[in-house]
């Protein structure tokens, strides 16, 4: 008998999830914000990442067998919503003090280039469904945390409304619809070998994006 | 009296555990749980299966435990219940199975407990710190409930539309009766140690720093008349019955109205959340406080209560 995979996948990274969340710079951002030198930085942290989605989402989908197709067709869909985010990013850099040409000049952290780097790796030569796991995260960490996170943030800094926040604030409640339909994809995966990928991308991500988080 | 044998002891105690300590104490036969879910304690699918190792332990092993204590190393929080961010993620997933799961891995501990005098062993509990929904449920079936003075403890599910579904309603109704089930459960207040001892949920409240002692104190109470107590605390059981069957009804409702819990409730649960990791970063502002603030926030509390002061409850 097949079982879901998407309570599978939750009590095997739940220990990677609550690594990213008690953290203890993640804790004091959740708590508190962040400093706006620390903030700016994380969001050119957070460009480089939502600039490279979509790319390592469609190299995926091209390289995934015809079997995974309903997950070909749950990241096509993925890359149209995600479309243009980076700009939203932008905007925030811009409310924070950073121009988009600083934003565009600058290099990312080798955090960040080792994560987008293993994202392709995984779409590229590991297990194209395996990308499910740096969606999944990126999911968890928006709709679990964006909520609270953009609430220090803007407290600590003082910003009004959504300015210099609309990408963390507005994934939080966007990102609810989002996964029950990732919880769908995810539970379609049966093959032992995939799942195994699955759950290790998603170690991986929770892993560098605590560092990441932890780090600017 | 027979010394027990010790041949299952190097297994028990030598399992590698990141989220509780264990202590032996081989004169009393005594096996003290410290958990320690640092930064935000609380049940973590992880604790709650090394908490369930250690059990399932003591229960293969007949007549080595005898005591069964358990305390937190965290100090000002025993226990926040449940893992909030954990059932963000599965509410917003719509993931009932993994919710249904989490609710019945917490029935099972909760049932080990409840079953402890028919495997031999008597259970204290100390509570040093705040203790929340869950945290609350994990206490009350142990066979004696200590607290300390400062200790805080409540149901607030009810201020985000949940409620308490892993064996509060039938662990209150048996301890302190109906009326302070409703009491405590529908208005989602938080109570004092002295409060919860005139409630009777409470067995025993000492000054705060007198805990260890009331823990040895009571262990060398019971120790010597252990066989009869333990059969008294099964006949109490026998006579005032909890079934397995009603917990696990109870937390699959609990699972149902979970998933119907709006934004606006997920937002009172992250503030909660957010509260919590307050506290963990050092300030002395917690989910305790935040629970008060929720009240406060609350019409319908001020219209029932008539209070606005959370200070004038004490």
């Amino acid at each position: 008998m097949t079982t879901s995979f998407f309570p599978e996948l939750i009590s095997r990274t739940d220990e990677a999830r609550r690594s990213f969340e008690n953290h203890e710079r993640i804790v004091q951002a959740v708590a508190d914000g962040m400093p706006l030198p620390r903030y700016q930085r994380l969001l050119l942290e957070l460009y480089q990442l939502v600039w490279h989605f979509n790319p390592i989402c469609a190299a995926a989908a091209s390289r995934m067998s015809d079997d995974s197709r309903h997950v070909r067709y749950f990241f096509y869909k993925h890359i149209e919503e995600e479309s243009g985010h980076e700009r939203w990013v932008m905007d925030d850099l811009e409310a924070v003090g950073v121009s988009a040409s600083d934003a565009r000049k600058s290099r990312p952290m080798a955090d960040t280039q080792a994560l987008v780097g293993f994202n392709y790796w995984t779409a590229d030569r590991r297990e194209p469904v395996a990308v499910l796991g740096m969606v999944y995260v990126l999911e968890v960490i928006a709709s679990v945390y964006g909520g609270p996170f953009s609430t220090a943030i803007k407290e600590s800094l003082l910003l009004s409304g959504d300015r210099g926040v609309s990408f963390i604030g507005s994934h939080a409640s966007l990102d609810t619809k989002h996964m029950a339909d990732l919880r769908d994809i995810l539970n379609t995966v049966q093959d032992e070998s995939k799942r195994e990928a699955i759950c290790e991308s998603t170690i991986v991500n929770f892993d560098f994006v605590t560092r990441i988080f932890s780090t600017v | 009296m027979s010394q027990p044998d010790l041949s299952g002891l190097p297994g028990l105690l030598s399992r590698p555990y990141k989220y509780i300590r264990l202590e032996w104490s081989s004169e009393l036969s005594a096996l003290r749980v410290r958990t320690c879910v640092t930064p935000i304690q609380c049940y973590s699918l992880s604790a709650m299966g090394e908490l369930n190792r250690v059990l399932m332990d003591i229960a293969e092993r007949p007549g080595l435990v005898k005591h069964f204590v358990m305390t937190s190393d965290v100090p000002g929080v025993f226990n926040f219940g449940g893992d909030l961010a954990l059932f963000v993620l599965l509410i917003r997933a719509q993931d009932h199975e993994s919710l249904k799961l989490y609710g019945r891995r917490c029935v099972d501990l909760i049932w080990w407990m409840e079953c402890a005098a028919s495997l031999g062993v008597h259970t204290t509990v100390l509570v040093q710190g705040d203790t929340l929904g869950g945290g609350l449920e994990s206490v009350m079936p142990f066979h004696k409930v200590i607290f300390e003075r400062s200790a805080q403890a409540g149901f607030p599910e009810v201020l985000f539309n949940s409620f308490p579904g892993m064996g509060a309603w039938s662990f209150t109704i048996r301890k302190a009766g109906f009326a302070i089930a409703n009491e405590m459960i529908l208005s989602g207040r938080l109570y004092t140690a002295d409060q919860l001892y005139r409630r009777q949920l409470v067995d025993l409240v000492v000054d705060d720093g007198q805990g260890e002692e009331a823990i040895e104190q009571t262990i060398r109470t019971v120790h010597p008349r252990l066989r009869g107590t333990l059969a008294a605390l099964q006949a109490r059981s026998a006579a005032a019955p909890i079934r397995y069957e009603s917990l696990i009804e109870i937390v699959d409702l609990w699972t149902e109205n979970s998933l119907l819990l709006t934004e606006r409730d997920l937002r009172l649960m992250e503030r909660l959340a957010r509260a919590q990791a307050r506290k963990a970063g050092g300030a002395y502002d917690g989910a305790v406080e935040e629970i008060k603030r929720f009240e406060l926030d609350s019409a319908w509390g001020e219209e029932r209560t008539g209070i606005t002061e959370w200070a004038t409850l004490s």
